[in-house]
């Protein structure tokens, strides 16, 4: 464990000298999540690319000035997310990280007095590889997660992310931490309920 | 005392360690008590392990290794590495 944290503690020296082989380790460890992220915000996949690649040079051109306040993973992701969020200004878009008001997939499941008024049951038979109405679990749950609104899934898809910790996740996107779990919350009620109505 | 309403809004905050002690506690009282409650909480609880075992597997995309190249290619020489 030590020499992993020592090899980790490394990484930023290694990309500022132009170490290949860590930028590609953390580009396969990263760039999906940041596409799909700026996907939520600038609003179509192929901006999205355009943000991510412009985000990773900027990430390698500023490597030396990472001052390890943030971990390392925080900090590129907030060099990325600030692209994409100047970008869907450009763009004339803005995405409401606004937790408030709206109806979760709950909002009909209980009785005047807050009990259920169907009990859940346990999901015993729920794996990753089950096939459900001809697909894969996981492939209904990427499904489900890509039809989240875009506040929900750009903070499922962070919190899901290896590396960063909740507190440079509401850095990152500008919110508290309140409204975040609230996102997260809805986010996974969401896609429970895609699995439910399956089963 | 939490009603099951309560409960499930808090699901999320207990799986995720973000409750306090007491909260915590009251919740596992509820628990204790109410299946479908402790159902509901198994539920969420593989909601965010699918969700994250989902993402991971999507890290890849077709076209990374030319994306890859063009970043690379995009820096002054000296930053480029072997």
């Amino acid at each position: 464990m030590r020499n992993r944290i020592d090899d980790e503690r490394q990484v930023p020296d290694l990309l500022a000298s132009g170490d290949r082989a860590t930028f590609e380790r953390l580009y396969r460890q990263h760039n999906g999540a940041m596409i799909r992220v700026c996907t939520a915000i600038v609003g179509n996949r192929a901006a999205a690319e355009e943000v991510v690649q412009d985000g990773w040079i900027a990430i390698l051109q500023n490597i030396g000035g990472f001052e390890g306040r943030a971990s390392l993973a925080g900090w590129m992701f907030a060099i990325v997310l600030n692209k994409a969020k100047s970008r869907a200004r450009r763009d004339g878009r803005s995405v409401s990280f606004d937790a408030g008001g709206e109806e979760n997939s709950l909002a009909a499941a209980f009785d005047g007095r807050g009990r259920w008024k169907d009990m859940p049951e346990l999901w015993d038979e729920v794996t990753p590889e089950r096939i459900l109405a001809g697909r894969r679990v996981l492939d209904h749950v990427t499904a489900a997660i890509e039809a989240l609104p875009p506040a929900q899934r750009a903070v499922i898809v962070l919190r899901g992310q290896h590396g960063l910790d909740p507190a440079e996740v509401c850095a990152a996107l500008g919110i508290s931490e309140g409204n975040m779990r609230v996102l997260l919350h809805r986010a996974r009620l969401a896609v429970r309920a895609a699995l439910d109505d399956l089963l | 005392m939490l009603n099951c309403k309560d409960v499930a809004a808090r699901a999320s905050a207990l799986i995720d360690g973000e409750l306090s002690g007491w909260q915590a506690m009251q919740m596992r009282l509820h628990l204790a008590m109410c299946r479908g409650c402790s159902a509901f909480v198994g539920q969420i609880r593989q909601t965010r392990d699918l969700t994250e075992a989902a993402l991971r597997e999507g890290t890849a995309h077709p076209g990374d290794d030319a994306r890859l190249a063009a970043i690379l290619a995009r820096l002054p020489d000296q930053r480029r590495g072997v």
